[in-house]
């Protein structure tokens, strides 16, 4: 069953909605990109049809919404601490296929990795429900196909944005109501079949084969591209890592909070030890380490497939233009050199 | 060569004498340094036809055409109507039939018809500068409106940043893009990497906090949007609000080169050009009304800091953020020592009465 919503009536609903829920969805921040006169679109809370930015990708990823880059875990004095659990709405948060997918694997990390769930996260988590938005195909940069992240069967309903307002996929019936009342036709969510680019992940298949590509020198060219800004990772759907901070206020300094930061394996300093030893010195080291850890460990502990779903935000943000598509299919050949040399079949 | 030719009087049309007589320099005014690249045809018609076959790309971004004969003077300014239309009418929206905001009916077949306000210089900007923070050739453009056709000197350039590639610091009136940089802290990752740059390539106002957030010296941020350039999440933007620095009395030349002073910050496009727009009233008054040829820089140092901001603000409605210079001290490079100590009557000034020095 689907329906047909002009403007007025497509912000009608997202009025009647926000009665209920808050709404997160993409939108547009003008003139706040990284450079003057460009914006950065953004998830962000919405109240109407209008505010959502549907015609491009957003800049930043939807797991801010569940995994905010600043979050206040527990507020704490010299005595006492107590923890800052929000009054959350149950929130709708609209996006594409492959963003939905991305929330599956921030799940699996902060819910189902090892015998602790993140309390925080399962918090935020259960009083979300997605809402699919039909991909209007996607960039040069999207390899969300290759990535098998390409369809999504966990929306509560699905839409269309136009400029005439919405096509709606109604799916879960809790929904229906809100749409009853308008034109109905007959419509269901179409996902993007292709990509311009295919990405092909390597197939590691034991150590030896992995310890050689970890010494291959195609990482060294990121010693030279690759700035180690982290703009990658903070623009990335599925990368989870964060740091603690605790804030401590300027007025009383016995009072303060702890919060949990989004944090980069890509920015110099994040492996510090005691001793301020670093794992991975350098930036083809720091390149190494996610690219291995998004397209071989996350499979090799989970067996779910990379941890990537292909939207190419990370591509998009990376101000040395360095493509992650183009990484991954050099680490692929690199694979294949390397069995070569081992005397394996591919 | 025994022509009687009055050099002046083609100064003022825009064609510099030559050190082989009879011949002259055509310098076509590029405002803001951007031209439809069709231009280049006329430009290679005019040098090929009646120069020396080379065009030279003037130290004020003008397209100079050497080895002109005087002779071919009239059938080039015939020629040139057609880019000075494309270039000041359309594409600047600067009105030919005036001077110095006066009425004057311009002769199209007659070339350019006054030198004294120089081309516009401008920096690439924002349309392609990574580092830009305004639209150096609209605001080029939009200046031109306001100081051509004049007679009346003055060099303006437009940076697009702090970084000013153009040379803001060393012109009469310098125009600098800057941004307010607004903080998003919920944003902030503590990387760092902005409190690196600033310091690296700015002014050191960052620094980080105990925190590990950044913390801002407010007062010294000149502006330039390299920390917004360099953060990975978006937690430095630029304010939309569009300002700029003007830098006033920078020059070279001969006798007492200096680098300018700021003397707004943080102002509108609407003050800067009120402001440009006043040039032509108080060049006329520091000339006591004669169009007598000056360079611009010099008018303000025989009117005093304080006469010029009287006049070149009268009618400004200033911006909140706005501030002005209060005093201008300005560091000239003194060749030979004082240079200003000088009998009275000596003394070259400004406005009613003023002595010109034999100009
Ligand atoms: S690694 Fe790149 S393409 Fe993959 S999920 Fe992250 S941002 Fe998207
Ligand atoms: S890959 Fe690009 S975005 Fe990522 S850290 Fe390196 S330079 Fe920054
Ligand atoms: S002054 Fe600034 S905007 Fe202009 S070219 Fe230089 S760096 Fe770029
Ligand atoms: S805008 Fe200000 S804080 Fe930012 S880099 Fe420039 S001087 Fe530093
Ligand atoms: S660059 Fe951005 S994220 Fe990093 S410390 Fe500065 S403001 Fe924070």
């Amino acid at each position: 069953m689907g329906y047909r919503l002009n403007k007025e009536q497509s912000n009608a609903l997202f009025a009647k909605l926000s009665e209920k829920y808050d709404i997160y969805a993409p939108k547009r921040f003008p003139k706040q990109g990284r450079y003057s006169d460009t914006d950065v679109i953004k998830y962000d809370k919405v109240t109407s049809f209008d505010e959502v930015e549907y015609t491009e990708k957003s800049t930043y990823p939807m797991k801010e919404v569940l995994n905010p880059v600043h979050q206040t875990l527990f507020y704490f004095n010299d005595e006492d601490y107590h923890e800052a659990v929000k009054n959350l709405r149950p929130m709708l948060i609209i996006g594409r296929a492959c963003d939905i997918n991305a929330q599956k694997i921030q799940e699996r990390i902060f819910l189902g990795n090892g015998f602790h769930e993140d309390a925080y996260y399962r918090r935020r988590h259960d009083m979300a429900k997605f809402v699919l938005m039909e991909c209007n195909g996607g960039t040069d940069t999207c390899f969300c196909v290759s990535m098998n992240a390409n369809k999504t069967d966990d929306y509560v309903f699905g839409l269309k944005f136009s400029e005439n307002g919405l096509e709606i996929e109604s799916k879960d019936a809790e929904f229906e109501p809100y749409f009853s009342e308008y034109e109905k036709e007959d419509f269901k969510v179409k996902f993007v079949e292709d990509n311009q680019l295919t990405v092909t992940p390597p197939v590691i298949p034991d150590k030896e084969v992995l310890n050689a590509l970890k010494k291959h020198p195609m990482w060294k060219e990121y010693d030279a591209r690759c700035i180690s800004c982290g703009a990658c990772t903070m623009a990335c759907s599925t990368c989870t890592c964060f740091t603690t901070r605790d804030v401590v206020y300027t007025e009383n300094a016995d009072n303060g909070e702890r919060r949990r930061v989004s944090a980069s394996c890509q920015v110099a300093g994040f492996d510090q030890m005691a001793g301020q030893r670093e794992m991975r010195p350098t930036a083809g080291d720091r390149m190494r380490y996610k690219v291995l850890h998004k397209f071989h460990a996350y499979d090799a502990r989970f067996h779910e497939g990379p941890m990537c779903v292909g939207c190419g935000r990370c591509t998009d943000h990376c101000p040395q233009f360095i493509a992650l598509s183009a990484t991954v299919n050099k680490m692929s050949k690199a694979v294949e050199e390397i069995m070569k040399e081992q005397g394996k079949e591919c | 060569m025994n022509n009687d030719i009055n050099v002046k009087a083609l100064q003022r049309n825009c064609f510099r004498q030559s050190k082989v007589p009879g011949e002259f320099m055509l310098q076509m005014r590029v405002p803001g340094g951007v031209i439809p690249a069709k231009y280049l045809e006329v430009a290679t018609h005019i040098a090929e036809t009646w120069g020396d076959g080379n065009f030279h790309i003037g130290t004020r971004q003008t397209l100079d055409f050497p080895g002109i004969k005087y002779e071919s003077i009239p059938a080039v300014n015939a020629y040139i109507q057609e880019y000075i239309e494309g270039v000041e009418t359309e594409l600047s929206g600067v009105d030919m039939n005036q001077i110095a905001h006066e009425p004057h009916e311009w002769d199209p077949k007659s070339g350019y018809p006054t030198i004294g306000a120089r081309n516009v210089t401008a920096c690439i900007g924002n349309v392609h500068c990574i580092c830009g923070n305004i639209n150096t050739q609209e605001m080029a453009r939009k200046v031109e409106q306001l100081i051509f056709p004049s007679n009346y000197h003055i060099k303006v350039n437009v940076a697009g940043c702090p970084n000013d590639c153009i040379k803001a610091n060393m012109c009469d009136f310098g125009i600098i893009g800057v941004a307010k940089i607004d903080f998003h802290p919920d944003r902030c990752i503590g990387c760092g990497a902005c409190v690196r740059q600033c310091k690296a390539a700015s002014t050191r106002v960052l620094m980080s906090g105990p925190n590990g957030l950044p913390i801002k010296d407010d007062c010294c941020c000149v502006g330039c949007g390299e920390c917004v350039r360099v953060c990975p999440a978006s937690a430095w933007t630029r304010n939309p609000k569009k300002f700029y620095r003007v830098i006033l009395g920078g020059r070279t030349g001969r006798q007492t080169p200096r680098a300018g002073k700021m003397f707004l910050n943080w102002a509108t496009e609407e003050v800067v050009l009120g402001v440009l727009k006043n040039w032509q009233k108080f060049s006329a008054w520091a000339l006591d009304y004669k169009p007598v040829y000056l360079h611009g820089g010099h008018l303000i140092d025989r009117a005093g800091y304080h006469k010029f901001k009287e006049i070149i603000l009268e009618g400004v409605e200033l911006n909140p953020e706005c501030q002005v210079a209060e005093q201008m001290f300005w560091a000239e490079t003194e060749w030979r020592s004082n240079f200003n100590v000088k009998f009275p009557e000596d003394h070259l000034t400004a406005g009613p009465g003023s002595n010109n020095g034999g100009h």
